[in-house]
């Protein structure tokens, strides 16, 4: 029976060192940042090679969660749901990774005036996925907050939106020295940043619709 | 000959494990919680068991309604009864057994000249309509505690699922212990009084000559439950598993508890004892207690779209399965009289019994308690290997996934 067996215990120690990875992805993630505006690459190297760890334990913890819940039939009426609400979180990491890979690649000129508001894209964009990490716990423990704490993760998406807007008007408006390659790599670069929101915005609905169905 | 009388009794057994063991454990089945092999299992052994302890309140009851005296009347009687719920399960109509048994006693009644305790009669229909309703009280409260326990308690999603998982095999052997403590009755009851068999003697175990019969019906229901039960499981228990994992535990709950409380005759003697009313000690459908519960559980969450031509069914059953039965059984001992010229029983004398079938029943009853006995020993040793067998296969698929799941990441460096 489930209640004498470890695989209860287990799983739930799966759960919550998956949500454990995304939370230091998304804090690691920022510092890489930072440390490319700063120009420091060997932090930012460090980062990168963390965030990479944090992504590969990531997937690797994501299968076996989902394998354990298939085999030992876990949760079978929200098995769907949950796996889910999993993959979608793997997005935001696996985003977080590409991301980092982009700057490491293609090293955007990003221009020193414009650091201050990358680092706002970022920390904003970063901490909608961040408040989507203890809604997603909460969902398994209390699941009649989860909506509430959905909400910060509604602003921060918004905040970011306004944010991008607003370097992208820098960029496209007021650098005029900058050429029209440099302007668009630099619009991919924000797309990139802003899309760690965008992704933490689509879990959140996920997650809401099943803080609903939980609590019927 | 004995034993072939026995048949038609089985046959009831087997039908009632098929179709019945699907209120108990069809929820868990259809939903994955619990597998269908560790469902048989354990719903198998628990209906034995509560034959056997606690099946001789219902079947009194049964006996009251009326004491069929002939072994080849209780074969019509139960035959009458096995083939109406068939049918009526092959119409796909609302079929219990208990309502089948009791049309086809009082067709027996009626056959032999024989008068219906009307009280007894009363007795049984009011039971009929409060088993559902009380199924829905039960369900209710049962439902509000769990919920108040679960949003207080703040226990990981995954720890309670998996309580609601042992939780359904806890009760759903409670509700197959119930189910052949309460249900046995209709299988068996209307061959006791046909019958009296030697008391039997293994070691720890001690059986009477009812619980040896009880016995028999059980492994009847459990052969139900193992051979047939699996496809009704999971189209009809999927009918209940519209309803979360909790729900459904509390109404296979609520409907074991409303079979426990009308065959427990300790409960009943207890009731009396603090000045209350003795419980009737009546079958109940568990069919329609877990409709009841269902709906219970309907009217609580406030759904405004009940299925009333579900409650209309139910109505008509309380009818049409006693009438349909009854009709039968007339008809049927009609022919085993005239036709076969086999003794279907008669009009009962108070204290009088005739020479000849008290001759019958002992000369019968030593040898169907030896071949009893050797049916219990091959019943447990049988039970035994199933539960290696179980537990082997279980070691089996968790080392063959920590294999697989140890290869996958090999392969992937």
């Amino acid at each position: 029976m489930p209640v004498f067996t470890r695989t209860t215990k287990n799983l739930i120690l799966k759960i919550d060192e998956f949500f454990d990875d995304i939370d230091l992805g998304l804090l690691v993630f920022k510092e890489a940042i930072k440390a490319f505006l700063e120009k420091d690459m060997e932090s930012f190297q460090r980062h990168l090679a963390k965030v990479d760890a944090l992504e590969s334990s990531a997937d690797k913890l994501q299968r076996s969660i989902e394998n354990e819940m298939i085999t030992h039939s876990i949760l079978p009426q929200h098995k769907a749901e949950v796996t889910a609400l999993i993959d979608e979180m793997d997005e935001i990491i696996d985003a977080l990774k590409s991301s980092l890979n982009e700057f490491n690649i293609e090293m955007p000129d990003i221009p020193t005036s414009l650091n201050k508001n990358f680092i706002s894209l970022s920390e904003t964009s970063v901490s909608a996925a961040e408040e989507l990490v203890p809604a997603a716990r909460a969902y398994f423990k209390a699941p009649y907050t989860v909506r509430e704490k959905l909400l910060k993760v509604y602003y921060f998406e918004s905040e970011t939106d306004k944010i991008s807007r607003g370097i992208k008007k820098i960029i496209f408006q007021e650098m005029k020295e900058l050429d029209l390659a440099h302007k668009a790599h630099l619009r991919y670069i924000i797309h990139h940043v802003e899309n760690i929101s965008d992704l933490a915005q689509k879990a959140a609905d996920l997650l809401s619709g099943m803080a609903i169905k939980i609590l019927m | 000959m004995i034993l072939f009388f026995l048949i038609s009794g089985l046959f009831l057994g087997w039908s009632l494990g098929a179709n019945d063991a699907s209120n108990v454990f069809g929820s868990a089945v259809a939903s994955r919680m619990v597998s269908f092999r560790k469902a048989a299992i354990i719903a198998s052994i628990f209906v034995i068991v509560g034959a056997v302890i606690q099946g001789a309140g219902a079947s009194h009851t049964l006996g009251k309604l009326g004491a069929v005296n002939a072994i080849g009347g209780s074969f019509t009687v139960a035959l009458a009864a096995a083939v109406t719920v068939y049918v009526m399960t092959k119409f796909a109509l609302p079929v219990s057994t208990t309502q089948a048994i009791v049309g086809a006693i009082i067709g027996w009644n009626i056959f032999t000249g024989n008068s219906t305790d009307s009280r007894t009669l009363s007795q049984i229909v009011a039971t009929w309509v409060s088993g559902p309703i009380l199924g829905a009280v039960f369900a209710i409260l049962l439902y509000m505690l769990l919920k108040k326990f679960k949003r207080a308690a703040h226990i990981h999603l995954v720890r309670f699922e998996s309580y609601i998982k042992t939780g359904l095999v806890i009760v759903g052997a409670f509700g197959a212990y119930s189910l052949g403590a309460n249900n046995i009755a209709n299988v068996m009851g209307v061959f006791i009084p046909a019958f009296n068999l030697h008391d039997l003697n293994i070691g720890f175990l001690s059986l009477n000559s009812n619980q040896q019969l009880f016995l028999l019906g059980g492994i009847g229901i459990a052969i139900g439950i193992i051979t047939y039960s699996r496809k009704v499981m999971k189209t009809v228990g999927g009918s209940i598993v519209e309803l979360s994992s909790e729900a459904a535990l509390v109404v296979v709950l609520a409907q074991a508890l409303v079979l426990f409380i009308f065959s427990s005759t300790s409960l009943s003697n207890m009731f009396v004892k603090i000045g209350l009313p003795p419980i009737p000690m009546v079958p109940v459908s568990s069919s329609q207690v877990i409709v009841g519960g269902v709906l219970g559980i309907g009217l609580y969450k406030g759904a405004r779209n009940i299925n009333f031509r579900i409650l209309g069914e139910i109505a008509v059953g309380w009818v049409a399965t006693p009438v349909a039965s009854g009709l039968l059984a007339f008809v049927s001992l009609f022919f085993m009289k005239n036709i076969f010229s086999i003794n279907v029983g008669s009009k009962t004398e108070p204290g009088i019994n005739s020479a000849n079938q008290i001759a019958e029943m002992m000369t019968g009853g030593a040898y169907v308690s030896g071949i009893i006995k050797y049916l219990l020993l091959g019943v447990l040793i049988f039970g035994i290997l199933a539960l290696i067998f179980y537990f082997l296969l279980e070691r089996k698929k968790t080392i063959e996934l920590q294999k697989s799941e140890e290869k996958f990441w090999m392969n992937l460096k």
